[in-house]
């Protein structure tokens, strides 16, 4: 034992570094894992996401991704303690409204060329990158498409001899029609609580006063908000349940699939949830968004997956354009109903077959972007919202109303 | 150095390595006063970590423009800017009034029911035992799984204590409890007392064990009724267990947003909007931080006044 | 005031028995001791006379009315507690008043009584403080004054002294048997202390095992035991138990024990049965002297403990231990053989079968 001198101890440990530091490279190089934060919540969403894991998982065996679920009222608070604390996520889902804030906290990393590159580009139109661009570059891929439409009870309106609705005045007739409290039955399941802000944006818009314009400015026009917003409290209170004003994803999901409610404004996103529970095209039907008097409000919105960490990002890479892959986004569309965001993809006779899926393949032809601008979504959410509530509740007015969110506007984008 | 810790009466090392040894050092500096100092040292340098700069940080983000989604805005000092906004703002205003009411209706409910329930359980009777712990469940669960259970069990649709309701005949028909605005503070309020009374239940329990016995037995012979010796002796006992529950529990009601947040998010209207939602919105949903900050710090300042305040008034400090 | 009768009150919980057939007669104005090792019952006793627990079978009469289903505080009893039991929140004023205000008894006359009770106990000057601020000994007191302001029929005492200092016992013992002989109200005293039952009772219950062993007044008790235990749980040092046969030598008895005999002359028990059989002598420390006489024991001496006045004095009577009480100028030599001389009309013979006195008095 005396023989090994401390020198040759030395010489030893040294050998051993120089091999630790040789075996990373060699072993590890085959392998990468990455964590995925979404807001998946449904168990229609939840069975989509492990279908598309699956089949990434055969494709990349070298690539482990542990999704995360982050409840969607919180994404954003755990996001921003995430950045800030410096411990994000691989890769997250970002839906387009909420694009500009996380870009400007900096969560986000540029992969304009990382997109150039990509051997799916063209199943894509520019435009279903526009809402994840900034100033040329991109900073993520969308992922699949929130395609706003309505489920309506077909068997209710054939019995009642109404027509399908193709403008939101006789959208209003049919739901106040289809309204009898005494049976429990109401014509509209009209979102008024939590995420429901994004309707109403879209009821000023479709009378005439879009919050985001043309040339870039940002406000509202009194006097068609308010035309906007009194044709909708008015349908909350003529239509919808009393419920209206707490009534969010769960309770418009709810009271449309046990009979409570005609009709809901949703994407397509619910369409599983809704065809475990009703008959498609017998009990419920699907229709676009009915035309305003100045437009027709149906947006085409995207979740898109985005790199927000520097660590793996090439695996964070591989995973977040897997979504474009066809089978993939197929896959998905037939576990929960989500639109493809790709071209190819949408193209596919599993949707262009499909009755159901028709009025999302025509909202595809005319939808157009959400508004989105830092403070979009905040604005949105506790201005507009809370206004609008204030007005089922009878505090307020629809002009006193859409003066708050006028001020609101002006005070988030100051 | 080390000469100078030597105490007296000291045994002088014998060698090198005695004089040098970590132990003999460490045995003869914790005889000196400025140990005590070195025993808190870690402690105060948690403490400084983890409560007093962040409580420093988020009251300087107060006087600061802080909007994360506008970073052309720079973070300048804005010095009272948001405490001006405040005063004009009519939503913190509201929140203000529903914040009072909603802690003084909850504590109150909370210390009645918790108190009832301490006094029920205090009996050594079969059973009790089994009883405690199951008074005691609803406390386990986290806020956010008793809101959604009770935001499922108040469904308008689908709600089970509707349909209790209505089959008693206290109601006609369904009522949507949280998109009414008095209903939806009220039901908020016996969530909130339902899930936070055995944390009274749990201290005042406490303290009727410490309470003897044989004062209940002189007040029998002196003529107390069961209600006087609640008043009376009870009661008194139990004042500064009382008085820190009551404090816990108002630092708790007025610093988290959670059950509100699952239950209304504040809504309808503003209706159940209380501070630390207000500020927990104005944070994460506007990303607004030097506002949230503000209001904050105004939380901050109520809820040191308050303490204060009720110390002094109940006495608990008094002999 | 007023008399106490307990008839054949028993006490179980479960299929423990605590207390079995209790009878018990005070007289008015009497001073009742209930003593006994802890766990004899006396403390369940007391609490079942103030209706603090009730009663498994049995009648408590307090003033001829019986009072079974009667609740405390109609009982017009009082208790003082061994914890005191004072309201921690309460002045002492209001302590001390605060039976006579829940009997809604008007603050004047609750004040005057206050003051006047607190005056009987010289503790007017701590009417103002809180039972946290007083000293033991004032929490007595203050404790007592309860009890007596609102002249109770029957006082109850619950090892009042025992949480006092040795001292300040002897001084609140005097101070109690002074109020009781000053008010004249009958009392039920609860202790465990020999001294304490001898210096205060009219009347002494020696209980054991929720049997009343002996009832009777404090010297009978101390002559005349009814039985060993009685003998060896009263008196200090406790009664020698000296075992031996009786047998009759001539006109006398004589007691045969293993070193020798004891001449048995003016014995005041009939023992005519027990002639010729094993009994225990029960003889007291203080009835042996060092001087000679007709009835001796022999013995070496094994211990001496000179206690000032006395010296006690262990002599080894046969492999029996004997312990006399001797003049403090009785100083024998250790080892020594030495002769005792007992007052045998002070004697008590038991039947060590039974353990209790042989036949009743001559």
């Amino acid at each position: 034992m005396t023989n090994i001198s401390r020198r040759s101890l030395m010489k030893m440990g040294g050998a051993l570094m120089a091999a630790t530091a040789l075996t990373p490279s060699l072993s590890f190089a085959q392998a990468a894992s990455i964590n995925y934060w979404h807001t998946f919540t449904s168990q229609s969403e939840q069975a989509g996401l492990d279908q598309v894991m699956a089949l990434f998982k055969a494709a990349h065996p070298d690539i482990a991704v542990t999704p995360e679920n982050i409840p969607n009222p919180e994404f954003m608070a755990k996001i921003t303690a995430a950045v800030v604390s410096g411990s994000r996520p691989n890769v997250s889902m970002v839906s387009s409204e909420r694009f500009r804030d996380l870009l400007a906290m900096g969560a986000l990393t540029d992969i304009s060329e990382r997109v150039a590159g990509w051997e799916r580009r063209a199943d894509f139109d520019d435009a279903r990158f526009a809402s994840i661009s900034l100033d040329g570059k991109i900073y993520g891929v969308p992922a699949f498409t929130f395609v706003d439409w309505m489920y309506y009870r077909k068997d209710w309106f054939e019995e009642a001899g109404i027509a399908v609705p193709t403008t939101l005045a006789e959208l209003y007739d049919a739901a106040v029609k289809l309204t009898d409290p005494a049976k429990g039955r109401y014509g509209f399941g009209l979102r008024g609580g939590p995420g429901g802000q994004n309707p109403i944006i879209n009821m000023m818009e479709a009378f005439g006063s879009p919050v985001l314009h043309a040339d870039g400015t940002i406000g509202l026009d009194r006097e068609k908000a308010i035309a906007g917003i009194t044709y909708w409290s008015d349908m909350a209170k003529n239509a919808a349940p009393p419920s209206a004003a707490n009534d969010g994803f769960r309770q418009i999901i709810e009271g449309f699939q046990t009979g409570q409610t005609a009709m809901i404004y949703h994407h397509t996103g619910s369409y599983q949830d809704i065809a475990s529970k009703l008959k498609p095209g017998v009990e419920f039907g699907t229709m676009a968004i009915p035309a305003g008097p100045a437009t027709r409000v149906a947006r085409l919105a995207y979740a898109y997956n985005t790199i927000t960490s520097d660590e793996n990002a090439d695996a964070s890479w591989e995973w977040i354009k897997f979504w474009g892959e066809p089978d993939a986004a197929i896959a998905f569309l037939e576990k929960t109903g989500y639109f493809p965001a790709s071209t190819t993809a949408a193209a596919d006779p599993r949707i262009t077959g499909n009755e159901m899926y028709k009025a999302a393949a025509e909202t595809l032809g005319f939808g157009i972007p959400q508004p989105s601008f830092p403070g979009a979504a905040g604005w949105a959410e506790s201005t507009v919202l809370q206004a609008f509530q204030r007005i089922l509740i009878g505090e307020i007015t629809p002009e006193q109303a859409v003066d708050e969110m006028i001020a609101g506007l002006a005070e988030a984008t100051a | 150095m080390s000469r100078s810790l030597n105490m007296p009466g000291s045994r002088p090392p014998r060698t090198i390595w005695e004089a040098i040894s970590p132990f003999r050092l460490i045995g003869e500096l914790s005889e000196t006063r400025y140990w005590m100092y070195l025993l808190l040292l870690p402690s105060a340098l948690l403490i400084t970590a983890v409560v007093l700069y962040p409580t420093v940080y988020g009251m300087q983000m107060s006087f600061r423009e802080m909007r994360l989604n506008r970073p052309d805005l720079g973070n300048d000092w804005v010095l009272f800017k948001h405490y001006v906004r405040m005063i004009n703002d009519p939503i913190f205003w509201v929140s203000l009034r529903n914040t009072a009411v909603w802690v003084t209706s909850s504590i109150v409910l909370e210390f009645l029911i918790g108190l009832i329930a301490a006094l029920a359980l205090n009996r050594d009777l079969p059973g009790t035992k089994l009883l405690a712990v199951l008074i005691l469940l609803p406390y386990f669960l986290p806020n956010v799984v008793a809101g959604h259970m009770w935001a499922l069990m108040l469904d308008p649709r689908m709600g089970v204590i509707n349909d209790l309701l209505l089959k008693v005949g206290l109601l006609t028909e369904y009522k949507a409890w949280f998109a009414d605005p008095t209903t939806a503070m009220a039901a908020a309020i016996i969530v909130e007392a339902w899930h936070s009374f055995p944390f009274f239940t749990l201290l005042i329990m406490a303290g009727l064990k410490g309470i003897p016995t044989d004062l209940y037995k002189a007040a029998n012979i002196d003529g107390a009724g069961a209600f006087a010796q609640l008043r009376l002796i009870t009661l008194p006992m139990l004042k500064t267990i009382i008085a820190a529950a009551v404090i816990l529990r108002v630092i708790g009601l007025v610093n988290s947003p959670d059950l509100l947040l699952i239950l209304t998010s504040g809504g309808p209207g503003r209706s159940t909007q209380v501070l630390s939602l207000y500020a927990f919105q104005m944070a994460y949903k506007d990303f607004n931080f030097g506002y949230a900050g503000a209001l904050s710090v105004v939380m901050f300042v109520f809820l040191m006044l308050f303490a204060w305040a009720y110390v002094r008034l109940s006495k608990v400090n008094q002999e | 005031m007023a008399t106490l009768s307990i008839k054949g009150v028993r006490k179980s919980y479960g299929s423990l028995e605590v207390l079995s057939n209790i009878d018990l007669e005070l007289e008015d104005g009497g001073f009742l001791v209930l003593l006994g090792p802890s766990g004899c019952g006396k403390s369940t006793l007391l609490s079942i006379i103030a209706g603090l627990e009730p009663s498994s079978g049995g009648d408590v009469v307090i003033g001829g009315r019986t009072v079974n289903d009667v609740h405390p505080k109609d009982r017009n009893i009082a208790m003082v507690f061994q914890s005191y039991a004072l309201y921690p929140t309460m002045s002492v004023q209001r302590n001390i008043g605060f039976g006579l205000e829940m009997r809604k008894v008007e603050t004047a006359a609750r004040e005057s009584a206050v003051a006047g009770a607190a005056e009987l106990l010289q503790i007017s000057h701590l009417l103002e403080r809180k039972p946290g601020q007083l000293s033991g000994g004032q929490r007595q007191r203050v404790a007592m004054g309860r009890a007596i302001v609102r002249q109770p029929d029957l006082f109850l005492f619950d090892e009042p002294l025992s949480n006092l200092d040795a001292k300040l016992r002897v001084e609140m013992r005097t101070e109690i048997k002074r109020l009781h002989d000053r008010l004249g109200t009958s009392v039920v005293y609860v202790t465990h202390d020999q001294v304490e039952a001898m210096t205060l009772g009219t009347k002494v219950a020696v209980m054991k095992g929720g049997v009343i062993q002996q009832l009777a007044d404090p010297q009978t008790i101390y002559e005349r035991p009814a039985n060993m235990f009685v003998a060896g749980f009263i008196g200090s040092p406790t009664m020698n138990f000296l075992e031996g046969t009786l047998v009759q030598d001539g006109g006398g008895l004589v007691l045969k024990h293993a070193a020798g005999a004891l001449v048995l002359t003016g014995i005041e028990q009939d023992v005519r049965s027990h002639i010729g059989r094993p009994v225990v002598a029960g003889i007291r420390p203080e009835t042996m002297s060092a001087a000679g006489g007709a009835s001796t024991l022999q013995g070496s001496v094994d211990v001496v403990e000179p206690t000032g006045p006395d010296t006690m004095v262990i002599v080894n009577v046969g492999g029996q231990m004997i312990t006399a009480r001797l003049g403090s100028r009785d100083r024998p030599k250790l080892g020594a053989e030495m002769t005792l001389a007992v007052d045998t009309a002070a004697v008590n013979l038991f039947d060590p079968e039974s353990g209790n006195r042989i036949g009743g008095d001559v």
